[in-house]
């Protein structure tokens, strides 16, 4: 059946998705949020916010609905819950953005909205990890990448569920003395549980199924990346241990955190040698930009993990710079790099994959324009750096125009995304053959299409 | 239809097959190792086993389909049957040019 597994909504998170990035962007350009305001501050929890959820959790989202399939060669079960999701995700992320502004004081609204969004991203999370879960469960036993991915939906629902917790207590909701603990000592496991357990364990799963398939290297199941499964599932079972142990106000939490970030260095030393593995043993000569442009981003992760495993590092002011680090340089280096690629995949996929074979189409590689983008990212992963450095020095002002150009590189970048829509860079002999449709900027297709 | 015809016609086949390319790729199916066996019956009936470089890839229907519409249209092909398989899973060492 043709296209059976194309996902129908997954460009739709992808554009949202890339609005709250440009957003969140902005945000921190025009001095919102840290550092001008402090790193709990509510206007910090905006951009935060805006950013994990908005940004880089839709983007996953969007993502594993289409890769899961691919992951373990079975049709989505339960598609037609993606779009609810979604509306819950993008609804749930506005009302908890109005709960920290009504938070912060400058706008005078009801402190229900937190729970109110807490809620709505709840479901809407359990709605997709439900969908992609189900997708796993007809796969048993899963493939190596495939339990990276169902380790990553645990730490999700984790991380959600903290989260929700957080938006009980900041409304007064619940003034119990454990959700206390948890508001005053939680915060940097809700985070952990998010960007290293949900975004990162998930990434990490992923990339080792792309990487072997784009650079057409064989597909080993190696012990090393058995290892680094292990060593990631450890480290986030015992940060969602500290939750407990938070909550039942028993000591102990530092210690284990600390073994947790020893643990995830591990594991990132070892999908370091993997990924260096993969890339020695490839059969393609040249290796594409979406691939070249994601080096920077394993050594953004490599850096971060290593400054928050330093005890100074992680306890003063440059806690910032190494989260930094691993939000923009990992895990949104990575995101734009793939989406750069995966974008250019799903659009050829809606507009040649049904006439193949009939007449001559282009190939994916020449819907993107690699010179344009080469550049971009250079200028992206500079200010990145820049700014990370700018943020440990304590130069706010530098900060924010280096922000500024990663905003501009952002833009510039989704612009090559539209282009990639559109069919613009494809040779003009070849853009539109009889019969061709052309994809929708980010509506899904039709359903008789499919 | 001798031997000769039907090894003939297999060939045809083949050859028309590598106007079909794999999208991510970017190099003809034939080439890339992904047609695994192409077998041709009395009365012009054509059997092709082909594979795709990554299982559950979303362009798989389209490239069975693109295959099946490609065959029929070979002079001498009277009916097109065209069988996905992973069993042998592909490697990149099936091409036959990098």
């Amino acid at each position: 059946m043709p296209g059976a597994t194309l996902s129908r909504w997954t460009m739709s998170y992808f554009a949202i998705a890339c609005l709250m990035l440009l957003t969140a962007q902005g945000l921190m350009a025009a001095g919102y949020g840290y550092p001008a305001a402090s790193i709990g501050a509510p206007e910090t929890l905006v951009v935060v916010h805006v950013t994990v959820i908005g940004w880089l959790s839709l983007l996953m989202g969007g993502a594993l609905l289409q890769f899961v399939p691919v992951l373990v060669a079975r049709p989505l079960v339960g598609g037609r819950f993606a779009a609810p999701a979604l509306v819950l995700l993008a609804g749930g992320l506005a009302a908890l953005v109005a709960g920290f502004v009504a938070l912060s004081g400058s706008l005078d609204l009801p402190l229900f909205l937190l729970p109110l969004g807490g809620g709505m991203l709840l479901a809407g999370f359990g709605l997709l990890a439900g969908v992609l879960a189900a997708t796993l469960r007809t796969a048993r036993p899963l493939p190596l990448p495939a339990r990276f991915v169902a380790a990553g939906l645990v730490c999700l629902l984790a991380a959600v569920l903290v989260g929700a917790a957080f938006t009980a207590g900041l409304s007064g909701l619940d003034e119990s003395a454990p959700l206390a603990r948890l508001l005053a000592d939680g915060v940097p496991l809700h985070a952990a549980l998010g960007l290293g357990g949900w975004l990162s364990i998930t990434a990490v799963g992923v990339s080792y199924r792309l990487l072997a398939m784009f650079l057409l290297a064989p597909e080993t199941d190696r012990r090393t990346s058995r290892a680094a499964w292990w060593a990631m599932v450890l480290a986030a079972g015992l940060v969602a241990l500290c939750v407990v142990l938070v909550l039942f106000a028993v000591s102990g939490v530092d210690v284990l955190f600390t073994a947790a970030l020893v643990l995830s260095l591990a594991a990132v030393a070892l999908y370091g040698g993997d990924v260096r593995h993969i890339y020695r043993s490839r059969k393609r000569k040249q290796a594409e930009l979406n691939i070249r442009a994601t080096f920077p981003a394993f050594s953004a992760l490599g850096l971060s993990l290593v400054l928050l495993n330093i005890p100074a590092v992680r306890g003063g002011e440059g806690v910032a710079a190494a989260v930094y680090l691993f939000v923009f340089g990992w895990l949104t280096g990575l995101g734009l790099a793939q989406l750069f690629k995966i974008v250019a995949f799903l659009t050829w996929l809606e507009a040649y994959g049904p006439i193949l074979g009939r007449m001559p189409v282009p190939r994916v590689q020449d819907l993107v324009e690699e010179r344009h983008a080469r550049i971009l990212f250079g200028v992206y992963y500079a200010a990145c750096a820049a700014a990370a450095l700018a943020l440990l020095a304590g130069a706010p002002g530098m900060f924010r125009g280096l922000v500024a150009l990663q905003l501009l590189a952002t833009l510039a970048l989704a612009r090559e995304f539209i282009r990639t829509r559109r069919l613009a860079v494809v040779p003009a002999a070849l853009r539109a053959p009889a019969g061709m449709v052309q994809p929708h900027l980010f509506l899904p297709l039709s359903a008789s299409r499919r | 239809m001798d031997e000769d015809e039907k090894a003939a016609l297999a060939q045809d086949i083949r050859n028309a097959l590598r106007m079909i390319i794999d999208p991510e790729i970017g190099q003809n199916i034939v080439d890339l190792g992904l047609i695994y066996d192409i077998t041709v019956e009395e009365g012009g009936i054509a059997r092709v086993t082909m594979t795709t470089t990554t299982r559950g890839c979303p362009a798989s229907g389209y490239l069975k389909e693109a295959v099946g519409n490609c065959v029929w249209y070979v002079p001498g092909v009277e009916y097109a049957e065209v069988h996905m398989t992973y069993e042998p899973p592909w490697s990149p060492d099936m091409m036959t040019t990098a």
